[in-house]
């Protein structure tokens, strides 16, 4: 059943687009004659066919009129003939715009994106059908795929469909150029909201909304409710001042300026650009030799050290030549309690209270007695965040005392001299467009996940608890 | 038979759907004007007057509880046929409102857009109104008139398809269609060299093959034709030697 744009019960609307009204009113500027993009006519065999535009003189225009620079100018018209307001003539179904010589021309407003109007599935199979008779069968592969879904789906009204097709089909009283010009308005119109396989469409727009953002809402009395709760609870947040906030804003950004993807170039290259995957494979968890970056960014907080499962090993194999790894394990299992199924929650409870809490217990760690006297009650009723009081004071306590030493250890040293800094990579176009080809589905996660499980087990045999007395055995045994 | 009577309207009623739509696509565009908009308006009365006669006919078959089970079946596929119609009628005259009144045309600078549609629609309305000529009587400003027009009607229209939804118990997706996916190709009436005309111009990609081909013919052609008059000469030659 079509659903109808206004009378749509199933509430979904498309999210404001105000850039459209916009455009708008740039193209119908671009398009007068006196001020407008020069229009030369288009000869194709023996008929003319007017008001086409070269794409050299949009970008000039546009660069004029918009008042910004060449790439800007191009950019914006890429966008332009994205958006469907200009279709190019050759080559259609690349919508970009070139700054040479090809042609372009105006589309007709009835075509043109609008927020309110999304095009149908109804109108798309009836120009499908069309298209179907125009080519007598034979359609692009994905056209043939979406007449065939189409014809199944709307199974109900393909006898209109099929009448309508007829008749629009039947047009042929109109001069010949107008129905050249028809036909490819009508064939841009549809690249651009059914845009063919591996091609973008400026047109997506994520999710639909359930509320029509174009019409008021009505000031009734849970309006009036929902607003004043909202304030009341505004005006009770804790405020920071703005010198503070914002100091702490700039020490953040001058610390992690060099790490941010957007703003520097990742080293080697960024494999979304190259489609190469040595940057992933240098940063993987399990990497023996850790790239300079990640290292430095170790340094700037215990939280990124943690943070890290490279530099949490780093800082585990430190822990453990100081013999004070008992933390580091506490807050991991509390993690794991944290993160983990319910169904697993008091079987690990207890595993946690044996090892960690237990006066006595083998890896005991040192909490002051108000926090161990809240949790040990609440482990009797153990729940997910029972262990919380806990977890922040011996993060805390790695943070303001092991974290320093660790950073002035040897151990840290000697990875800071190790580390790799890659260097990085100048792909050529024809190397890019061999990688492209060359993409391989990473690692399958099933893989890594029991790698990671059999590391677990491996980590937790090592780390029980060191039996004395068998240790003194094998060395009484070796004597 | 009730039947074909209201096939022969909905027929009608699609003839028309289909130029409306032709219309409003022009609208806005350099072929737009002032008979393109009392095109528009005529062509929307008849389309309203073909509207209100189908849906009275088809509620009159369709609340007649005696008819049989294939007889139903086939008021029903009528039925939708009916609604996607109007749907698509509907559609078109609230788009038309919109473009009509972004682009007026009594302003002293018109700025209609440049499209390359440069012939006039008189003979889509034609067909629409099942007239040979169509006749233009409109005062200068119909489209400012003409657009109130239209709001009300589409508010009339807006009314009519809820109370269609509302009064009348079709299930449209439990409707069957006759024709099966590539019927249209079947029985499309001939259109003549001009469409052939129209299919090379718009796709590139055939036109590049078939002109290459021809040129390879060519060349095969003149290779055949030089060694044929090179063995005339040479036979010649050796004529006059013996």
């Amino acid at each position: 059943m079509t659903i109808r744009s206004d009378r749509d019960h199933g509430q979904r609307y498309r999210p404001r687009m105000s850039c459209l009204k916009k455009l708008e009113a740039t193209v119908v500027q671009m398009q007068d004659p006196s001020t407008g993009v020069k229009g030369t006519d288009q000869k194709l065999n023996i008929t003319t066919i007017p008001h086409v535009i070269t794409g050299q003189d949009i970008v000039a225009w546009i660069t004029k009129n918009v008042n910004i620079d060449n790439d800007e100018a191009q950019a914006f018209g890429t966008m332009l003939v994205a958006f469907g307001y200009i279709y190019p003539l050759q080559d259609h179904k690349k919508l970009v715009l070139r700054p040479d010589g090809s042609l372009y021309r105006f589309q007709t407003p009835y075509f043109w994106p609008v927020q309110k109007w999304k095009a149908e599935d109804t109108d798309y199979a009836i120009y499908l059908a069309k298209r179907n008779i125009r080519k007598k069968g034979v359609l692009h592969a994905y056209e043939q795929e979406e007449y065939n879904k189409l014809h199944k789906w709307m199974n109900h009204k393909w006898d209109f469909i099929v009448m309508q097709a007829k008749e629009q089909y039947q047009f042929q009283s109109l001069s010949k150029a107008d129905r050249v010009v028809f036909d490819c308005q009508e064939r841009a119109y549809w690249i651009v909201h059914r845009p063919p396989p591996q091609t973008h469409s400026a047109m997506d727009y994520g999710l639909d909304r359930h509320i029509d953002r174009n019409a008021e809402e009505k000031k009734t009395y849970d309006y009036y409710r929902r607003i004043i709760i909202y304030t009341q609870q505004a005006v009770m947040r804790s405020r920071v001042k703005s010198s503070v906030s914002l100091g702490a804003l700039a020490k953040y950004i001058t610390t992690f300026k060099n790490h941010d993807p957007f703003l520097v170039p990742c080293l080697p290259s960024n494999p979304w650009h190259t489609d190469d995957n040595s940057y992933w494979e240098l940063n993987a968890p399990d990497v023996e030799i850790p790239t300079k970056m990640s290292v430095e960014r170790w340094s700037f907080s215990f939280y990124e050290l943690l943070n890290d499962p490279r530099g949490r090993a780093d800082f585990k194999i430190f822990l453990k030549k100081e013999f004070s790894g008992e933390n580091l394990a506490f807050w991991e299992a509390a993690e794991e309690l944290k993160w983990g199924t319910a169904a697993s929650m008091s079987e690990k409870a207890e595993q946690i209270f044996k090892t960690f809490l237990a006066p006595g217990a083998p890896r005991w760690i040192n909490i002051d007695g108000r926090t161990m006297g809240l949790t040990v009650k609440g482990l009797e009723h153990p729940h997910r965040y029972v262990l919380d009081a806990a977890q922040t004071h011996i993060f805390m306590l790695m943070k303001k005392d092991t974290f320093y030493r660790y950073l002035k250890s040897p151990v840290y040293k000697e990875i800071q001299k190790k580390a790799i800094s890659p260097a990085p990579h100048n792909f050529s176009e024809a190397q890019l467009q061999q990688n492209m080809r060359n993409r391989r589905p990473s690692i399958n996660p099933i893989i890594t996940w029991q790698k990671e499980q059999e590391e677990k087990a491996k980590a937790a045999a090592a780390a029980g608890p060191v039996d004395i007395k068998k240790l003194m055995a094998s060395k009484l045994d070796r004597k | 038979m009730g039947k074909d009577e209201c096939k022969t309207m909905l027929d009608a009623l699609n003839k028309v759907t289909a130029c409306y739509r032709h219309l409003v696509i022009a609208l806005g565009s350099t072929s737009d004007s002032q008979n393109l908009r009392e095109e528009l308006k005529k062509t929307r009365k008849k389309a309203q007057e073909l509207a209100v006669a189908n849906r009275t006919k088809l509620t009159a078959l369709l609340k007649d509880k005696s008819i049989s089970k294939d007889d139903r079946a086939e008021y029903e596929r009528l039925w939708v046929l009916f609604t996607s119609s109007m749907e698509l009628l509907e559609v078109d005259m609230k788009r038309s409102l919109e473009i009509g009144q972004d682009f007026p045309l009594k302003v002293p600078t018109r700025h209609l857009i440049q499209t390359g549609m440069t012939g006039s629609t008189t003979t889509v309305a034609a067909r629409a109104m099942s007239v040979q000529n169509m006749k233009y009587e409109a005062d200068a400003n119909i489209d400012t008139v003409d657009l109130k027009e239209l709001e009300t009607e589409i508010a009339q229209v807006d009314q009519m398809m809820e109370e269609m939804e509302m009064k009348v118990q079709v299930a449209p997706w439990a409707v069957e269609a006759k024709q099966e996916a590539g019927a249209e190709l079947k029985s499309t009436v001939s259109v003549g060299n001009s469409s052939v005309g129209v299919i090379s111009i718009c796709e590139e990609e055939p036109k590049e093959t078939v002109e290459g081909e021809t040129g390879l013919m060519k060349v095969f052609a003149g290779i055949i034709f030089t060694v044929v008059l090179l063995i005339a000469g040479i036979l010649g030659y050796l004529v006059i030697n013996l």
